[in-house]
């Protein structure tokens, strides 16, 4: 007979993939401190007048009241939906707060949750103005979409299960099974550094977390960021080495508007010219990442970009 | 194109899994949809409630649900099997309450007298339903039965979000690379509604071939 315990340890860890899939993490929120969005956005620049084009697409979200964004809403410290208050914090949700300042005057966004697979097509037919969602430049995609910045600069790391031994650097998955992100950057990381090794894809980070604990993979390919914060999260996991990739992170744009793309990018270096990114910075990666922000990456210094 | 073109190895191999997905689990469907059927129909109270809860139980869960609950929930209580199997087992258990309802349609749409003959000859409840009641049942459902095959074909793209690489996971991760959603994805569909032309074609066939004319 299956006891009541573990009945309801089913129960519960299929909430948690529910709740994965719907995108709204009911657990404890992955963002470690309060949220101090609010008075940053009150220090962020506003764009002047003369600067909203007429009949350009600033003018139209500025028209609308509002900046659609497309984005997710379960990316701890990066874009995630705090279950209690329903804001989306983060690094990638707070600059899109920021921009949506600079263009309205008022930090509107409504967030779209836009999967890998549907960006391009999000940002081509108009449905959403901006993609803030961890989305590394490459040159394939700025054949479809364009790209501003890049402004900020990631990289993947493996976690493993606490003890285990034998995987310290990518060379090292060859013959093993690895967990990865389905549509993230780890897939075709992982098939250049580990040719032999067998990928398996889960929809998000938590069922990917919830996949190396329940031992479908030797390993989990990942953002550093996101590792550090699941590692500091459950002490069953841990990161081991050094980012491996570089991957330069853009905000999409529908392609072939430069004049939007400009105007992205003059925000960007404001932005950073004032500390603003810095201390976006500070407030979510940097609850869990040690020491001082990063120097922002160069604008434009990516191909693609 | 050429999207497509270059990674056809990829979507090759995706494809050999949705088939072996689609024909495991609608084998594993139509053998558990034909013993609830068997329960539904039957003189027992108890397996007919069975039979029932089965049914109510499975229409009423997207599958979804199910998939994601046996992938992650079932190793907690000890039970681990592999993506393909696990997914495989859970399309089947689903898409047999959809066969299961199919068949008992057919059970209804055999006259009572049939049954009544069948038990005035002496032949038990499983003897008539063997040779009396299901060869005439089966042949009346042939096309429901085959938008469930359609149906359930469809339903396997779901098991890309538990990690099984089929058809759909094997588009989104060539989109991964190529960032065009637009023709892998139509590439993909067209893969899909390929399968349900062919299974509508051979359902076509076999009910021309099998209709009873009352």
């Amino acid at each position: 007979m299956v006891s009541m315990k573990r009945m309801a340890a089913v129960a519960a860890v299929s909430m948690i993939g529910l709740s994965a899939c719907s995108g709204t993490d009911s657990g404890s929120p992955a963002v470690p401190g309060e949220a101090k969005g609010g008075d940053l956005l009150a220090k962020a620049p506003v764009a002047a007048a003369a600067d909203i084009l007429p009949g350009s697409t600033m003018e139209k979200i500025k028209q609308r009241g509002e900046l659609i964004v497309g984005g997710s809403l379960d990316a701890p410290l990066l874009s995630q939906q705090n279950p209690t208050t329903g804001e989306v914090e983060g690094f990638d949700a707070d600059m899109g707060k920021a921009l949506a300042k600079y263009i309205i005057g008022e930090p509107k966004v409504k967030i779209v949750n836009s999967a890998s697979e549907t960006r391009e097509a999000l940002l081509s037919n108009g449905t959403v103005d901006v993609v803030f969602q961890t989305y590394t430049i490459t040159p394939e995609r700025a054949e479809q979409v364009a790209f501003a910045g890049p402004y900020y600069s990631s990289g993947l790391t493996l976690a493993v299960r606490k003890g285990t031994s034998g995987i310290a650097k990518p060379e090292d998955l060859n013959g093993k099974t690895v967990i990865a992100g389905a549509n993230t950057p780890a897939i075709p990381a992982i098939k250049k550094l580990a040719p032999q090794a067998k990928i398996v894809t889960f929809g998000s980070d938590p069922e990917c977390m919830q996949a190396l604990k329940q031992e479908r993979g030797d390993a989990y390919v990942q953002d550093e960021t996101l590792l550090i914060a699941n590692a500091q999260k459950d002490p069953s996991i841990q990161v081991v080495g050094q980012p491996f990739t570089t991957d330069p992170y853009g905000i999409g744009l529908k392609h072939g508007d430069d004049q939007f793309k400009k105007f992205v990018n003059d925000w960007l270096k404001k932005t950073q010219a004032a500390g603003l990114w810095q201390q976006t910075w500070k407030n979510s990666i940097g609850t869990v990442v040690q020491g001082e922000a990063p120097a922002p990456p160069q604008i434009g210094s990516v191909p693609g970009s | 194109m050429s999207a497509i073109l270059d990674h056809l190895p990829e979507f090759w191999q995706g494809l050999i899994v949705t088939l072996q997905l689609t024909a495991a689990s609608f084998a594993g469907a139509a053998v558990m949809g034909l013993v609830i059927t068997a329960m539904r129909v039957s003189p027992v109270g108890v397996l007919r409630g069975i039979g029932t809860a089965y049914v109510e139980t499975f229409q009423n869960l997207p599958l979804l649900v199910l998939l994601v609950l046996a992938v992650f929930g079932l190793p907690e209580i000890g039970i681990k099997a592999g993506l393909l199997e696990t997914a495989i087992v859970v399309i089947a258990l689903y898409e047999a309450a959809y066969i299961a309802e199919a068949l008992r349609s057919g059970v209804n749409a055999v006259s009572a007298g049939q049954g009544e003959a069948a038990r005035a000859l002496g032949l038990t409840f499983s003897q008539s339903l063997r040779h009396v009641i299901l060869p005439q049942a089966l042949r009346t459902v042939i096309q429901p039965l085959g938008n469930v095959f359609i149906a359930l074909t469809m339903n396997t793209s779901l098991a890309a979000a538990v990690g099984v690489v089929d058809l759909t996971a094997a588009a989104n991760r060539v989109n991964l690379m190529e960032a065009q959603p637009i023709p892998i994805f139509v590439g993909a569909g067209l893969a899909y509604a390929l399968i349900a032309a062919c299974a509508g074609f051979v359902t076509g066939r076999l009910e021309r071939r099998l209709v009873m004319v009352r």
